[in-house]
């Protein structure tokens, strides 16, 4: 039974990474780039929040829009320091340029937010059902609600629309789409702030299911991010949202084995590993070269 | 403009005999100008992250590959002089040098995986490594006592000599430290090693087929970048005499890493530059030291934005062709896409 409540737990936790798996894939496949802001804008989604319900009282999809918004504009930001400039540079230089504006965001945030952790107010009034012996928060049905709406309504995005078309064109060639009169600078823009704002709604979810949310929650999980994409081959949105999963129930599985000061070293251990033994991804089936 | 040629040419005339100058200048510092101990303990800093921050110029600026991991070969070299030290009672100068062994062994095992990754992928395999390291520190506390850290460590002696901490012999031992890497990487980089390094940052495939063997150069790279780290490392631990997995977070390798940029790539003289300025720019901002950080990235980003090569950056990289084109703002937008 505490196995299947790990479980339970593992799908809701794995949930909220897989929606930071998704952002974090989308803004490394259209912008080309790969982006160490990520993490920061998922603070700045969960700070918005935390400061604007001190004003007015948001619900859930209010506060997931608010995440969302606030999260893009600092995308745009992003988009204009680190990218748009550098496209046609050596990858480093943007590389190292995303370093400095994590660092930046993260320590502008810490001067004016407070270093001390900040408990999220009370968007969701937790009720917790049972099920049988399992039990379930209403927390994590509206988190999982929320993770399903959005990717749904991403997939539509990305598929249905004019500028979903766009966008997975510049993803695949830049040359190309430049070519049919695509215009890049403009669309990666779009994509890059799409996936930061999925990073934002992340961020308010996991403040909302940890119930706390700080200046440096980013860096954690931008470094998971990462791991969850290396997992999924940092191209692939699926296999990235499958790593997310995979990775938020293992770690539920194993606090029931590890003590959790090892469940972080535990992480980067498999994410040596998994790009020593195979770098381009656990679900993508190896190009022939 | 016309004095400044007229240095230039005395200086490409008398390049060795200025540098061996500046050297003498340099250690002439603690009897001159540098009299209290907080400057000397600010000057013996420079003088440890200039060879920290050369280290990492032999990986990130040569090579062209992109570690984000220094603090990890520094820690490395830190905690194998502390621990052997502390547990198994090893003499300091023994510790010092099997640090710096340690270190370079580390950097061979992370050179292994270089051989099939490159680009991002290599980026974040050396991003998580320092950061397992660093874990490592943090929870093998039966060896490493954890996050206290090993205290009271002994000064360094060496044939009987003891170079007492916070002094001007420390100084003056970092110094001859740096002066000796210098030299050592100046001959290297003369040789056919070091050509190869270039011409792997260069173009990998091009170096590939002109018969350059890649997979060993590469590791090679990391081993030495590794060891001079580890150098430093070691330098750091008899320096503070204290350790603690705090001294190598990732925060700490992108210092290192904003100096070696600052102060510009692929040239010797850019690490020390770097080293020196960024430093001296966090002890002029210690009334605002919530903001160092902050200045850290600012300067990171200004960098790149103005000169990805740096203050003193290698003329003839990739890096210093791009900034060539936006300063001319010609041909930039017509480049094809370079995939480097």
């Amino acid at each position: 039974m505490y196995v299947l409540q790990q479980i339970l737990n593992g799908i809701c936790q794995g949930g909220i990474y897989a929606l930071i798996a998704v952002g974090y894939t989308l803004i490394v496949g259209i912008v080309g780039l790969i982006t160490f802001v990520y993490g920061e804008t998922l603070m700045i989604g969960a700070m918005s929040v935390l400061f604007l319900y001190k004003v007015v009282k948001l619900n859930i999809v209010a506060a997931a829009v608010v995440a969302f918004f606030s999260s893009a504009i600092v995308g745009v930001f992003v988009h204009k320091v680190c990218y748009s400039r550098f496209m046609n540079a050596p990858r480093h230089i943007s590389l190292l340029c995303t370093i400095g504006c994590s660092m930046l965001l993260k320590n502008l945030a810490q001067i004016y937010c407070g270093v001390e952790q900040k408990k999220m107010p009370g968007i969701i009034k937790v009720r917790s059902f049972d099920i049988g012996g399992l039990y379930i928060t209403n927390t994590q049905l509206i988190i999982m609600a929320t993770v399903i709406v959005v990717c749904i309504g991403l997939s539509l995005f990305l598929y249905k629309t004019k500028i979903g078309l766009r966008l997975r064109a510049v993803s695949q060639d830049k040359t190309a789409s430049r070519l049919v009169g695509i215009s890049v600078e403009r669309d990666t823009l779009i994509g890059n702030c799409i996936g930061t704002g999925l990073g934002g709604i992340a961020g308010v979810l996991i403040a909302l299911y940890l119930n706390t949310t700080s200046a440096t929650m980013g860096t954690m999980f931008g470094f998971k991010a990462m791991i969850f994409c290396v997992l999924g081959g940092l191209q692939s949105v699926v296999g990235a949202a499958i790593g997310g999963f995979v990775i938020g129930i293992v770690e539920n599985l194993g606090i029931m084995f590890l003590s959790t000061t090892y469940r972080d070293l535990f992480s980067f251990v498999f994410l040596v590993l998994a790009l020593m033994i195979r770098p381009e991804g656990l679900f993508v089936r190896r190009r022939k070269q | 403009m016309r004095y400044g040629i007229k240095v230039k040419e005395l200086y490409a005339q008398h390049k060795r005999l200025a540098i061996i100058l500046c050297f003498v200048l340099a250690a002439l510092l603690p009897l001159t100008v540098v009299k209290t101990s907080y400057a000397l303990g600010v000057a013996t800093k420079m003088v440890i992250y200039a060879i920290a921050a050369s280290g990492l110029n032999i990986i990130n600026g040569y090579s062209g590959q992109t570690n984000l991991g220094m603090a990890a070969f520094l820690g490395i070299g830190a905690y194998t002089a502390g621990i052997l030290w502390y547990r198994l009672g090893v003499p300091t100068a023994a510790g010092f040098i099997l640090g710096v062994l340690a270190a370079g062994l580390l950097g061979f095992i992370l050179s292994l995986p270089t051989r099939r990754l490159y680009g991002t992928y290599l980026t974040i395999l050396t991003l998580g490594f320092s950061e397992v390291i660093r874990m490592i520190f943090v929870n093998w506390t039966s060896v490493t006592n954890g996050v206290m850290g090993i205290t009271n460590i002994d000064n360094l002696s060496l044939f009987g000599l003891t170079v007492q901490t916070g002094t001007k012999q420390y100084f003056w031992f970092a110094l001859i430290f740096l002066a000796l890497v210098l030299f050592v990487l100046s001959r290297l980089l003369n040789s056919r090693i070091g050509r190869a390094w270039i011409s792997i940052r260069e173009g990998e495939e091009a170096a590939l087929s002109l018969g350059v063997e890649v997979a060993k150069y590469k590791s090679l790279n990391f081993v030495v970048g590794a060891m001079i780290g580890g150098l430093a490392g070691c330098l750091i631990t008899f320096y503070y005499r204290q350790i603690s997995p705090d001294l190598f977070t990732l925060d700490e390798g992108f210092n290192i890493l904003a100096m070696t940029i600052v102060g510009g790539s692929g040239t010797l003289i850019g690490p020390i530059v770097g080293s020196v300025f960024v430093l001296f720019l966090t002890e002029i901002l210690r009334f605002a030291s919530r903001y160092r950080l902050v200045v850290y990235a600012i300067l990171i980003i200004g960098t790149m934005w103005i000169n990805p090569a740096g203050i003193a950056g290698a003329k003839n990289s990739s890096a210093a062709q791009y900034s060539l084109h936006i300063f001319q703002r010609k041909g930039a937008k017509q480049n094809a896409e370079s995939d480097s």
